[in-house]
């Protein structure tokens, strides 16, 4: 169980610090998927690497399973944006990394890494370097590598961001059947409500200037899920409400006020005749 | 058009170096002075990566000594030589501290350059995997830097060779400086300039052999050398 309690940080640039998270209170049951979503500059992906120990609170605490978190640790692995891969190391290698360091003998580790690349259907690249592979196998990889270690939370930051619509369509697939096998803590930030209504158990909406928790969404759909069930559309719909507002709100403060887009208006073209051909 | 002892002929110094050859006075001076320099080098660069290592784990230290260190890189190292002559006199070890003193600072700095251009997240990467302190170094850090270090290493290289030929020429006891030294006394330019030859392909050899190879070996597992 993750449990955050008054949360707040600051960044400081220029002599003047800026609120990025302001009392932050979350709890994420054991065997919990949670999605963040907000808008850019919410201070999502910040609460995520609190949560990993990369940074710290400037006040509030956080625990994992009542011990207080204060640095990075195997318990809680971190996927990146990026996969971040080590290029002087093979693929396998790079799976194997968590259990080296954890001093795992080498054999054991290696089986392990080859289970958990069969996982992500890369065991044919074992013996590749990362520049070998396209940025969605990488990005497998990756996953693998932050499974391999066998963290009871996995927290996860926009991972599947930078892929293709593809790609994206298959990890989603995969990472639902691996966290149902697995029964690990999710913790995923992202940018698109459809991607955290496929996945989550609970869609947590942030707000942003300064970054806290809006409202969140209990997701009781059964699984595996797909995006073009209704249930889900609506509530994808219910949730890309709440969220547009703080959109609109980011977006006014970046155009200087000028931000105005209209609601539901035909484009009036002139060669358009309504009706035309019935 | 030239006289002989002004501006030496090809002939005359492929003539030179064929009896330097035969002889074996020649690869005997290439075999020492090659000893010389690979010793001095092996010398800083261990002391390059300790210093290197020290920099970047201590900032304190960093803060102080790192623009006196950049300071010593652009001192040219066969200043050192008065002071290695009255430290260690006349002989071989002061040759080797100059060689040494003339690459150490800057394998130090390619280090410290090298590991401060890693992205963070690969350090971030190890960090949540549960590495750290000395295992990081290992596993992350230095694999990570390597590829600028060894771009480093080689600018070293070509440091202490200068260094080596310097302080042979100055304090001549063996070596190419030393016969190089020798033909300037003999009048006899041929020697010189096959010296010169000799120097030059011996730098080139150890850059294609060695340096370029490392260096390409390493371009291909990163996959840098992709268009």
């Amino acid at each position: 169980m993750l449990v955050l309690e008054g949360v707040y940080k600051y960044f400081s640039s220029s002599g003047t610090d800026r609120l990025v998270l302001e009392n932050i209170n979350l709890r994420v049951k054991s065997g919990e998927f949670v999605c963040l979503v907000g808008p850019s500059g919410c201070g999502k992906s910040t609460l995520l690497s609190i949560i990993a120990g990369l940074e710290k609170a400037d006040r509030g605490r956080v625990y994992k399973d009542g011990k207080e978190i204060t640095a990075a640790g195997p318990d809680r692995v971190v996927m990146f944006q990026e996969a971040a891969l080590f290029p002087w190391l093979k693929v396998i290698e790079n799976v194997e990394y968590g259990l080296k360091i954890a001093g795992i003998p080498k054999e054991v580790r290696r089986e392990k890494a080859l289970r958990y690349l069969k996982m992500v259907h890369l065991s044919r690249f074992a013996d590749s370097y990362p520049h070998q592979l396209s940025g969605g196998m990488r990005q497998r990889v990756a996953l693998a590598r932050a499974l391999a270690v066998d963290s009871d939370v996995l927290l996860m930051d926009e991972p599947f961001a930078a892929l293709d619509a593809q790609t994206r369509y298959l990890l989603h697939r995969q990472l639902q059947e691996i966290w149902q096998v697995t029964g690990k803590t999710i913790v995923f930030v992202t940018h698109s409500v459809e991607e955290a209504v496929l996945l989550a158990d609970r869609v947590v909406v942030m707000a942003a200037n300064p970054g806290r928790i809006k409202k969140q969404f209990a997701i009781q759909l059964s699984r595996p899920r797909h995006l073009k069930n209704v249930d889900l559309a609506f509530l994808a719909g219910e949730i890309l409400r709440e969220l547009e507002e703080e959109v609109a709100k980011v977006a006014r403060a970046e155009y200087d006020g000028e931000w105005s887009p209209e609601e539901d208006v035909f484009l009036p073209a002139p060669n358009s005749n309504m009706g035309d051909g019935i | 058009m030239w006289p002989e002892y002004l501006f030496p002929s090809p002939s005359g110094v492929f003539r030179s170096l064929g009896e330097g050859i035969k002889d074996g006075s020649l690869l005997l001076a290439a075999a020492v002075s090659m000893q010389r320099v690979i010793t001095g080098f092996l010398i800083s660069l261990a002391g390059g990566i300790l210093l290197g290592v020290a920099l970047v784990r201590i900032r304190f230290l960093e803060e102080c000594f790192g623009p006196l260190l950049l300071g010593l890189q652009t001192l040219p190292s066969i200043c050192w030589l008065p002071l290695a002559v009255l430290w260690f006199g006349m002989g071989e070890k002061a040759i080797l501290f100059v060689v040494a003193a003339g690459s150490l600072f800057s394998i130090a700095i390619s280090f410290v350059s090298g590991v401060k251009n890693i992205s963070p997240l690969y350090r971030w990467v190890a960090k949540t995997m549960g590495a750290s302190g000395w295992q990081m170094f290992t596993t992350v850090i230095f694999p990570a830097a390597l590829p600028s270090f060894v771009a480093g290493m080689k600018q070293g290289w070509s440091f202490a060779w200068r260094a080596l030929l310097a302080g042979e020429l100055l304090s001549p006891q063996s070596g190419l400086g030393y016969v190089l030294v020798m033909g300037r006394d003999l009048h006899d330019m041929n020697l010189v300039v096959a010296v010169m030859v000799v120097i030059i392909l011996l730098g080139l050899a150890v850059e294609k052999l060695f340096f370029a190879r490392v260096e390409a070996s390493l371009r291909s597992r990163w996959g840098l050398d992709r268009a």
